[in-house]
């Protein structure tokens, strides 16, 4: 039963396969998906969704012209002008004759894509915090929050032990006063505690096991925290800009030294101007709203810089700037030296390497502890390009020496991993204090 | 031994007083004052268990409080727009032109903020020489106590304002022809004083006076008499076999110090270029401790010593002689040997002198010329631009003003009331009857104070100037910083009052809102560009290299015109007014500018080349004349010069002449910010002023009040025990020897450690080392102040000092010695019988007991003679000291922690944050360079020197980590400098070449004394050094291996 059930469903599932597929080249059956593929691609840079950039916003673009006109007019709209379309003469002329490219390459299949795809609804707004699933810090996760139960119970645990010997004492001493052990002086505890527990074994063995459980317990608990104490592991914090790496070194792809361009050869990799954002940001007005208003984070890089988007060239930067004050997250304190030319340029690591998925962050988190055990683990083990860089001449020099002396074999093992030569920087001195401690 | 002298650093060194010696055992003078804090009242020790446990909770608590707290939120703010030329992280270069010292500088900023000055050494013709008074000049830019507004009547008013009143009196007064005074020290800068002429030209009644605090006004008469041109003319040490100088500091304050201690040290190598430097003077300077042969005079006879000498030199060449019957009485040997070697080098030779009597320098030029000097080391037809003040200006404004006779002054860069011997008639004018006064202080200072208006003048890193400093030399300044606070230039200020800025205001800058609503410079960048009337391209090039040198001006012989007859006969009749009493002279101090920098802490700490004295200033008195009057060291004394009185610590000074006593200028500011205020005594206020200031005061009475002030004084604070520390030898025998003074029988080494590979030569790692040659170091300090300001050197304070606490890594030891004592048998014998009770069993070379004491009798005997000649005798010794980076250091064998370390580049690496402050290494040291850090000096209110508030801080270099208390701290070798420079090979795929890492110290010097490579590198400079015959280590004995080796000492006797 099971297998003609199975033969049958996949019989159903190819036949709508194929007619899904061929269904693709006709007239009415769009793929919303492919539209928007093709509509980055081409339209992209002049059109927006919600909002006018250099042509019209496009969302239900067909709400206006019929499908036929827009084939045509998408496909080859500098023949439509020249025969004389009015509605096409009316559009160049909206849009101050700036001239749209011709999209002969575009098939009529795919301009009906494309046009699905502005028939999408608009997404609600992106909550940037909810989304990122980032920024998680771990002394408030949840593997603290068991942690933290465990303290309260061991702590009551103790209480209790520690009410029990303060009354056993108070008791003893009324003995040695010479009160008499009678039922009045007795407190209430005294009279009911049968009902409670069985007294004495009970309380032996509480104590003997909070003893044992404080004595594996604290100083593991200590060394975790002193070991946490000024770590900021998964630091997120919330940014005066709510600037989306995920958007733009992920999806953009945009390269992160386009920004960051000081990485390459200073010690900061530093935090790009909002001019940079700018050259992008003039004509890139995010999410397009129904007022045409640039998005609100966009906003604020236009308010911080006093931009006025229909000033005369040259003066669209007004006297009113404020700086954004956005939030240091990699603090390193300040007895250690860190250069990033010597580890982007020289090195030539990734930013990722040391900054994690940054591409995937939407809101960007300590990925790395940044602690000293980190930065030396990695120095013991990435490789230094002492073939190709002069600087290391006198080294490879004396390597190649050594490898090619009688006690090879000793020295290839040293330098050799997985049959490659890997010289780390913790062999050319770089565990030593002063590299980084000045 | 290998040599026979006895070294000594202070007197208490040389007598081996008990208490000094017990001192000296502590490498750290003072433990913790746990004693004091007990015993304070408010401490009970009688705190009982309850006390103990609620503190002991409490600390519990807070501690757990205090790791509980999350780290602080820190912002990070980028630029707005960012400035194409300014990377964060990466410094950037300008040249520019050092307002106090007027040398080419080179500075270097992080961010927009200037944080080094050094000298620019492209600039061919000044060599690049730069000073302690330069270097430490950044401080001054960010010190929170300069003037942040415009002052009317003393209140903080607006520049509209003042600008109004001012322009508004200014006007009323030219248009009633009333007098108006401009006074300024010398201005050489074209523009400026283009200025200042329009100035004159709309207020026609305004009267420019130039005047020095340190007047060379008796040069500029004397050449004016002579040879009938009003000038300085310049001077080229590098040019003269022979140097012979008359009180004439010149590697330090006198003229261009800078650039003549690059020329002078540039024949001071060993061999037959070198130079032979003669030196009379009567208080002992850094130009003297320099000397091959030091004569000790009183600045009274030095006229006639001229004359002598001119005398002595006529009589070789068979020329007339001056008729003077004095000369007899005070030419000793010293002018006939002189001028032997004189005659021998006829035309190569050079006689400066100091004075501002301008017979005496017309008798120096009446020499000069005997010996044919004008072609070659005097060049009169390309003067020094730099001095051009006037005494009897400056003596006759102070007379006019108290009389009344000036309804406006308008006091630029100038401070008279303080710094001229007039303070008082100028103060009483300020005070009364005047319509308008005006001060461009930037920091309020005394003649501000009596000032109506001040109109603060920017920091020369916030301006833009040009300078003149020779004939065919101009430099230009150019601002590395937005004004800080709301100043505006002086010559902005100037055109504003005239009504002629509005032309040059076209403020682009203000346009990109860079500098909001502060004044700006751009107006004067406009002003001096129409002055120049170059093309945009070749003002940038100017701009860029920092200066614009003319042709050359060939060096031709002036004819002498004046009656040397009569100059030496008016000199023999004042030398033969004779008053009792000392002679005291007022002498300029480095660094200080004449209390111009008084307000700046590094200057203030940095210890006095010669005496080693901190924050004070003092009379400097030779043995002979103390000891009678019961004067000792830090002893207060009463100083009358007829009916001036003044009281001042007192110093015993081995150099200065019997009979002499001298006084540091600059002290004694009465207004002025808390780091200069009220230290130390005024001594312009005591100067005979006349139509050429006399800095020498005869019949000075001295007497001892019985109170005691104890000044911070660095010299002995590091004892050497007599230990063989010091090379040197005479020119005669090097040449006959070049290992001559530096022969050393090796001990036997048995070393503890094996070879690091990375010490073996031909390691493919750098191996770091320095050699410093103590024939071209000066001792001009500047080395010391490039550090702290590289490093982030916390200043202490003279209480600190005086605890022995400074903090400077590198220090010069100033080492004296007699030359005329028969020093064998005294140092062996008092070194050996202090350190060997037994010392009777020693034979053969060593030394018996007999020996010893009778050669302590043979000192005793020397020490109550009552002349005391050998104490103004002295030779001196400079020898900068810092972490010698042992190869196998004794300071990192003790660290319980591993705070210092060695690197494989031969680095002793210390480790601030590993540090917990034991003090071990210190305490292990033999070169005791290592610093302990007792406070938190960046941020404490005690130690309030600039670097404890926001602004000061600006200065922090940020690539070197600000250290905290309790950690020990010393020289690192400039390791950021090293690493920067390594990243920069590496990033660009080269090699490191030699000279790539230059550490501040050596970027300083203008004597290039200090080298510093890569000894690995085979054809490095230090490795050529290090293999010098010269080169030798300190306490080679101890085999700790150093990786610095000093070039032994050659005199040329």
């Amino acid at each position: 039963m099971k297998k003609y059930i199975n033969v049958q469903s996949l019989i159903k599932f190819t036949v709508f396969s194929i007619f899904l597929t061929l269904s693709g080249f006709t007239y009415g059956q769009e793929d919303a998906a492919k539209g928007k593929e093709l509509f980055d691609a081409n339209c992209a840079s002049c059109h927006e969704l919600d909002k006018i950039a250099i042509g019209p916003a496009l969302r239900n673009v067909r709400q206006k012209y019929d499908d036929e006109w827009l084939i045509k007019w998408i496909r080859n709209n500098v023949a439509l002008r020249k025969s004389g379309d009015e509605k096409a003469i009316a559009v160049y002329e909206e849009y101050n004759g700036a001239a749209m490219n011709v999209f002969e390459n575009l098939s009529e299949a795919d301009v009906l894509n494309i046009l699905a795809y502005t028939d999408t609804e608009k997404p609600a707004a992106i909550d940037p915090v909810a989304a990122s699933g980032g920024g998680v810090d771990p002394f408030f996760n949840n593997y603290t929050k068991y942690l933290l139960v465990v303290v309260a119970v061991v702590l009551l645990i103790v209480f209790i032990i520690l009410l029990r010997i303060f009354r056993e004492l108070k008791q003893l001493r009324r003995q040695a006063e010479g009160a008499t052990y009678d039922d009045a002086a007795q407190s209430w505890w005294a009279k009911n505690k049968e009902k409670f527990i069985i007294v004495n074994p009970t309380i032996t063995i509480l104590t003997g096991f909070t003893a044992f459980a404080a004595l594996l317990f604290l100083p593991w608990f200590f060394w975790f925290g002193v070991n946490k104490v000024g770590v900021q592991q998964g630091y997120a914090p919330e940014q005066p800009i709510n600037f989306s790496h995920a958007l733009h070194a992920g999806e953009l792809e945009i390269d992160c030294q386009y920004c960051h361009s000081t990485a390459s050869y200073s010690k900061s990799a530093s935090i790009p101007s909002l001019n940079t954002c700018m050259n992008c940001h003039k004509g890139v007005q995010g999410l397009a709203s129904e007022d045409g208003k640039p998005s609100e984070e966009i906003a604020k890089i236009y308010a911080a810089l006093d931009y006025d988007p229909e000033g005369k060239p040259g003066e669209r930067f007004g006297p009113n700037k404020k700086p954004v004050k956005w939030v240091r997250i990699h603090n390193l304190p300040d007895l250690a030296y860190f250069n990033h030319s010597q580890h982007v340029k020289v090195a030539g690591l990734q930013c990722q390497e040391c900054h994690g998925p940054i591409q995937n962050m939407e809101k960007v988190y300590q990925y790395s502890s940044l602690q000293m055990g980190w930065c030396i683990d990695c120095h013991r083990t990435k490789g230094v390009d002492v073939e190709n860089n002069s600087y290391y001449e006198k080294l490879h020099a004396s390597i190649k020496e050594k490898l090619h002396s009688k006690d090879s074999a000793q020295y290839a093992q040293q330098y050799f991993k997985d049959g490659k030569l890997v010289i780390t920087p913790a062999m050319n001195g770089g565990l030593e204090c002063s590299k980084c401690h000045y | 031994m290998t040599n026979n002298k006895q070294y000594w650093k202070g007197e208490e060194d040389l007598v081996r007083d008990p208490s000094f010696i017990q001192a000296s055992k502590n490498e750290f003078s003072e433990g913790l004052p746990l004693e004091e804090v007990l015993n304070e009242s408010d401490f009970e020790l009688s705190s009982n268990r309850r006390d103990f446990l609620k503190m002991f909770g409490f600390s519990v608590s807070a501690v757990a409080l205090a790791a509980c707290n999350k780290a602080p939120v820190r912002n990070a703010i980028p630029y707005l727009i960012k400035p194409d030329d300014v990377t964060p992280g990466v410094p950037n270069y300008y040249s520019s032109t050092c307002g106090i010292t007027g040398m080419p500088i080179e500075v270097k900023t992080r961010e927009g903020r200037p944080i080094k000055i050094d000298g620019n050494p492209r600039v061919k013709a000044l060599k690049g020489g730069f000073s302690v008074a330069g270097q430490a000049a950044v401080y001054d830019l960010y010190d929170n106590e300069r003037l942040k507004k415009p002052l009317r009547a003393g209140k903080e008013s607006n520049w509209a304002e003042v600008d109004k009143d001012i322009s508004k009196i200014l006007n009323n007064l030219s248009a009633a022809g009333e007098k108006i005074a401009l006074v300024s020290n010398t201005i050489n800068s074209p523009s400026t004083l283009s200025a200042i002429n329009d100035f004159k030209t709309k207020f026609e009644s305004v009267e420019h006076i130039q005047y020095d605090p340190i007047s060379y006004s008796g040069i500029i008469e004397a050449n004016r008499m002579t040879f009938g041109q009003a000038v300085i003319p310049s001077y080229h040490f590098d040019k003269a076999d022979v140097i012979v100088s008359f009180n004439a500091d010149f590697l330090d304050t006198w003229l261009l110090g800078e650039t003549f201690s690059v020329d002078y040290v540039s024949r001071r190598t060993p061999g037959d270029d070198m130079s032979k430097h003669i030196q009379f003077e009567s208080a002992l300077s850094l130009t003297g401790s320099n000397a091959d042969v030091r004569y000790p005079m009183q600045t009274k006879n030095e006229g006639m010593l001229l004359v002598s000498l001119y005398n002595e030199l006529a009589q070789l060449n068979g020329v007339n002689q001056l008729p003077v019957v004095g000369q007899a009485d005070v030419a000793g040997q010293g002018v006939k040997k002189t001028a032997a070697i004189l005659n021998k080098a006829k035309g190569k030779s050079l006689v400066v002198c100091g004075s501002n009597n301008p017979k005496n320098q017309g008798i120096v030029n009446a020499i000069n010329s005997l010996l044919g000097n004008y072609t070659s080391t005097i060049n009169i037809n390309n003067p020094i631009k730099r001095y051009a003040g006037s005494d009897a200006q400056i003596q006759s404004f102070a007379k006019d003003l108290a009389a009344g006779a000036y309804a406006g002054v308008i006091f630029y860069g100038s401070n008279p009331v303080f710094d001229t011997p007039y303070g008082d008639s100028i103060a009483k004018g300020l005070k009364n009857k005047i319509k308008l006064s005006v001060s461009s202080c930037s920091n309020l200072d005394e003649t501000g104070k009596l000032c109506q208006f001040v109109a603060p003048d920017n920091h020369f890193l916030e301006s833009w100037n040009d300078y003149q400093p020779l004939g065919n030399l101009f430099t230009l300044g150019q601002p590395t910083i937005s004004p800080v606070f709301d100043t505006r230039q002086m010559q902005v200020s100037l055109l504003t009052w005239a009504g002629n800025i509005g032309e040059y205001n076209t403020n682009t800058l203000a346009d990109r809102g860079i500098y909001g609503e502060k004044q700006s410079s751009a107006p004067y960048y406009n002003y001096i560009k129409s002055k120049w009337a170059v093309d945009d391209k070749t003002f940038n090039t100017y701009l860029h290299d920092g200066y614009v040198q003319k042709e050359d001006i060939p060096a031709t012989a002036p004819s002498f015109i004046a009656n040397a007859v009569d100059m030496a006969a008016s000199i023999e009749a004042e030398s033969k007014q004779n008053k009792e009493g000392i002679e005291l002279t007022f002498i300029e101090k480095t660094g200080i500018a004449a209390g111009k920098m008084a307000n700046n802490p590094l200057v203030q700490e940095l210890p006095d080349p010669i005496s080693k004295v901190t924050w004070h200033n003092y009379i400097a008195m030779a043995k002979a004349n103390a000891e009678k009057l019961g004067i000792k060291d830090n002893t207060v004394v009463n100083v009358t010069i007829g009916k001036d009185k003044f009281a001042i610590p007192a110093i015993i000074q081995p150099g200065q002449a019997n009979g002499t006593a001298s006084i540091h200028l600059g002290y004694g500011r009465k207004v002025a910010g808390k780091v200069g205020k009220g230290r130390g005594v005024n001594g312009f206020a005591s100067i005979n002023g006349g139509e050429f200031t006399n800095y020498t005061v005869q019949g000075a009475k001295i007497e001892a009040t019985g109170e005691e002030y104890k000044l911070a004084r660095t010299q002995t604070h590091h004892h050497i025990e007599g230990r063989d520390i010091i090379r040197e030898t005479t020119l005669d025998a090097y040449k006959k020897d070049k290992k001559a003074g530096n022969r050393y029988e090796k001990p036997q080494v048995v070393s503890l450690w094996y070879e690091h590979d990375y010490q073996k030569d031909g390691a493919p790692n750098h191996l770091w080392g320095m050699a410093i040659d103590m024939n071209k170091c000066t001792g001009c300090s500047a080395c010391i102040v490039s550090c702290s300001v590289e490093n982030n050197v916390p200043v202490v304070g003279e209480v600190e000092v005086r605890r022995r606490r400074e903090m400077h890594w590198l220090r010069i030891d100033r080492y004296y010695t007699f030359n005329n004592v028969n020093n064998v048998d005294y140092k062996d014998a008092v070194s050996e019988v202090n350190l060997v009770a037994t010392s009777a069993d020693f034979e053969g070379d060593k030394i018996t007991k007999e020996k010893a004491l009778k050669a302590i009798d043979h000192v005793e005997s020397q020490s109550t003679d009552p002349t005391y000649a050998h104490y103004e005798n002295v030779s001196v010794v400079h020898q900068p000291m810092l972490c010698q980076h042992c190869g196998s250091a004794p300071c990192e064998t003790v660290c319980p922690v591993l705070a210092t370390t060695h690197s494989t580049e031969g680095l002793n690496q210390m480790t601030y944050n590993r540090c917990i402050g034991t003090k071990y290494c210190g305490n292990n040291c033999p070169y005791k360079v290592r610093r302990f850090n007792w406070f938190r000096y960046n941020d404490n209110a005690q130690f309030d020197f600039h670097f404890s508030n926001d602004l000061g801080k600006m200065v922090i270099n940020p690539d070197v980590t600000v250290r905290t208390r309790g950690v020990m701290e010393k020289c690192s070798f400039c390791v950021q400098r090293i690493q920067s420079a390594k990243l920069s090979a590496k990033r660009e795929g080269r090699k490191l070449e030699d000279g790539d890492v230059k550490t501040a110290c050596q970027r300083a010097c203008p004597a290039d004394a200090i080298v510093f490579g890569d000894l690995h590198d085979k054809n490095s400079e230090v490795r050529q050094l290090f293999q010098n015959e010269r080169a030798y280590s300190v306490l080679e004995e101890l085999n700790v291996k150093p990786s610095i080796r000093y070039m032994t000492k050659v005199r040329n006797v």
